[in-house]
Parts: structure tokens; sequence; C-alpha cells
């Protein structure tokens, strides 16, 4: 049986992060990035350990990253762009979840390095915090999928979250 | 404002509430009397503990050339409404003998300099202390009269200043909406206040003690969260005892410094 895959890829778990959690390398730095996200989501944080810089990998503080996984609702990862140069990239990419009743989304630049064909979490430049933009649509309002129709007799009225 | 001021404690036992700002050896020492925290306050500058802040915490730069000073400080993280643990039914200390540097030290506080410590022997809201001409002298010519305790628990927090800036650089580092709150605290009229948990201290300082410390907070972190239930006012310290006690849990399974306690140590919940 498919199971979609928690990254967002609409590949199947077992083909897409499945292996990398379960130790192959990642081919490419999105693909750990999105490894990684799905290892959050799966609690198989032994991945995220691993895949951090040796240089950084004591920093990794696994007692909150646990409470994290269990604690939060994950939504969703969008990788939003890779720039690879030789064996450093940096990736800029969106995590959506929802924490104590409350949708909230980070935006974060992280730094990798590949080390012996393998890519590693080196730093975060930056990471924000944002509550996440609710509408709620209108049962007459257009429906969101852009049918032209309304909301009521297409997809219907549910929270659009942006 | 006299040069000489007076104090005596009348064991009216009302400064025993609430958060207690603790010295890293005494935070350690009680981790299995007190939940333990980070208190994060932060002073702009020109405000006149700024030196003493930056001395014995930490200081932050933000854009436009500004400056934070940023304390952080160990504390037993308690409610204002809630006793501290060691005080008996008759307003006394039950730990007297070992009881922490800062509770000796009160009335004074050397977390501020020394020149203004005159400020904080004049008694809080409710506080029943004898600040009359009847009680000893202890503080003249700018200088506190007795003063072993006041210099034991600065030296303390000198010599602990480095291991908090470690900490500090760790958590700027890791945890950047750290600095946004920060900020945003020190703009307040009212000094606000920001808490870290005891996790990301051990991550940080790399303690080779974290899992036995893990263990003694436990049970102290269950009972704080079980009596902060259902009351929407202690609604965030309720959360954080609750978050730190699955924290605590992984560290205390974890890192097992001594094997023979392993068995005993598995909870489940």
């Amino acid at each position: 049986m498919m199971t979609l895959c928690p990254c967002g890829s609409i590949h199947d778990y077992e083909v897409c992060c499945g292996p990398i959690i379960a130790g192959t390398p990642a081919p490419t730095v999105e693909a750990l990035v999105r490894s990684r996200y799905t290892a959050f989501v799966k609690c198989a944080l032994d991945h995220v350990e691993r895949t951090h810089a040796p240089e950084v990998r004591d920093d990794f503080n696994r007692a909150d990253a646990e409470r994290v996984t269990q604690q939060y609702e994950w939504r969703g990862l969008e990788i939003r762009r890779v720039t690879e140069t030789g064996d450093t990239a940096k990736v800029e990419f969106v995590v959506r979840f929802r924490r104590e009743q409350q949708e909230l989304s980070t935006i974060s630049v992280s730094g990798f390095r590949r080390d012996h064909g393998q890519w590693l979490y080196v730093n975060t430049e930056s990471s924000q915090i944002a509550p996440q933009r609710v509408t709620k649509i209108g049962r007459n309002d257009p429906c969101s999928c852009g049918s032209g129709k309304k909301a009521k007799k297409c997809c219907g009225v549910a929270l659009e979250v942006k | 404002m006299s040069a000489t001021r007076h104090f005596q404690c009348t064991i009216c036992g009302q400064c025993c509430y609430g958060l207690l700002p603790l010295t890293c050896k005494d935070a350690f020492a009680n981790a299995a009397r007190f939940p333990l925290g980070f208190v994060w306050t932060a002073l702009r500058q020109g405000s006149k503990d700024y030196a003493m802040t930056a001395t014995l915490g930490t200081t932050l730069t933000l854009a436009h050339r500004k400056e934070l000073a940023v304390m952080i400080t160990p504390t037993a993280y308690l409610p204002k409404s809630f006793p501290c643990p060691a005080l008996g039914d008759d307003n006394r200390c039950s730990i007297h003998l070992n009881k922490p540097s800062r509770c000796r030290t009160m009335p004074f506080y050397p977390y501020r300099d020394e020149r203004y410590q005159a400020e904080l022997l004049k008694p809080r809201l409710g506080w029943a202390c004898d600040t009359s001409t009847a009680a000893p002298v202890v503080f003249k010519d700018h200088q506190i009269v007795l003063r072993d305790d006041f210099d034991q628990e600065r030296q303390a927090l000198l010599e602990q200043a480095p291991v908090l800036r470690r900490y500090a650089d760790y958590m700027f580092k890791y945890s950047p909406w750290l600095v946004g709150a920060l900020t945003q605290a020190s703009s307040q009229t009212k000094t606000r206040s920001v808490v870290t948990s005891l996790s990301s201290f051990l991550t940080a300082t790399r303690n080779a003690d974290a899992g036995r410390l893990a263990r003694l907070q436990l049970p102290v972190l269950n009972d704080y969260a079980t009596r902060t239930g259902g009351d929407a006012q202690l609604a965030e310290f309720h959360q954080n005892y609750r978050n730190w006690f699955q924290e605590m849990t992984y560290l205390s399974q974890r890192l097992d410094a001594s094997p023979t306690c392993a068995d005993a140590s598995v909870r489940s919940d």
C-alpha cells in the first residue's frame, strides 16, 4: 500500500524520505531537508541528529526536539530556494505546524555541507516564526479551487490556510 | 534618604513566594526541590543597572548600534502565589542551614551595584520588614555593614558569568526568536522577562550530569504541573512545567551516568 510522503513530494514514503531516514545518503541537499522534516513528523530524530555536521551535533537539543515532535501537528514543508555551490548549499524553506491551538509557520535559511558524499546540516542563518494568515471563505465567495462557482456549490466552506 | 539604614527580618514569610533567582550551583543543588527554568531580562542602555547586568550576564547588539544588557538567571520557577516549597508552616525556612545564597543575602541583591542597595531595603507591599531605628543598622555610607553573604553571592555570580555567556551565545544562535522577545521585553515600561528550559542550558553547556538532574526534576515538574492545572492565570507556568517534564523524561532515559539506576529511572506516562 502506498503512503504519501509527509514531505509533500507526492511520492510514496518508501521511495521518498523513507530510505534516507533509514540510512541511505540523501542524493541531493533538497532531499536531505525533506527527510529531516519527515523525521520530525515520524518521530525519527536519530536521523536529524545523525545529519548534523559533527561540529554542531552536540548542540542539538534532542530533548526539546522530542517534545516538539510529540506536541506539534505538522502541516507541511515548502522548499523555497536551493543554492548549491560545490559542496556547500543554502536552502530556504517554510515549515507549517499547529501548536497550542495556533497555526504557525517558520521561514528559515539553513546552511549545509557535503562530507564524503553525505549532505549535513551546518547552521541556521535566519529563522522567523509567524502566525499564518487564516482567511475564512464566505459561502457565496468564488471557490478557492478556481472553478468560478460559489464555494458552497463547489468545494465547500473550510478554513483556508495561506 | 538618610545615609544610615536599618533592617530586621520579622519572619513574615512574604518574600518566600514566586520566582527565586539562584546561582547555577544553588539551582543544581536544589534540583530535587525546585522546578528549574532560566529567566532572561533585558535592559536598555542608560538604565542604572546596565553595567552590572552586562558584567554578570551578557550584551546583545541590535540594529542601529543599540545594545541590550541581558541577565540570565537560573530560577526556582514558581508562580507569584506559590510559596517556596521549603517554607515551613511556622514561616521559617526548613532548610535554613543550607538555604540558597539568594535567600541568605536578602534583602540585598548583588545583581545590582552596591551603591543602589539602600533602595532594596524598602519593604514591598504586604511585607512586614522592620526598618525602624529600633532595627540594626545594615547599610551605612553607601556600604553594606555585614557583607559576607552579599560578597559570596556576588562572587558566585561573577564566577558563573562565562558559563551563562556561553549559554546566551548558544541560544542567540539556535533560537533567534529569543532576540526578538528580549528586544520586545526591554521596550516595555514594566520589566518583562522571557523563560527558557533547563534542557537547553544542559545541552549548551555539555553538562555531564544531565541525566541525574533530569531524574531529580521529573517528580518536581510533575507535581507543579498538577498543582497549576485548570487555572487560566497559571496557564503559562502549567504549559512550561508540562513541556519541561517531557524534555526531562527524554534526558533522564538517554543520558544515564550510573547504569545501576537505569531500571528505576524508566518511567511510563
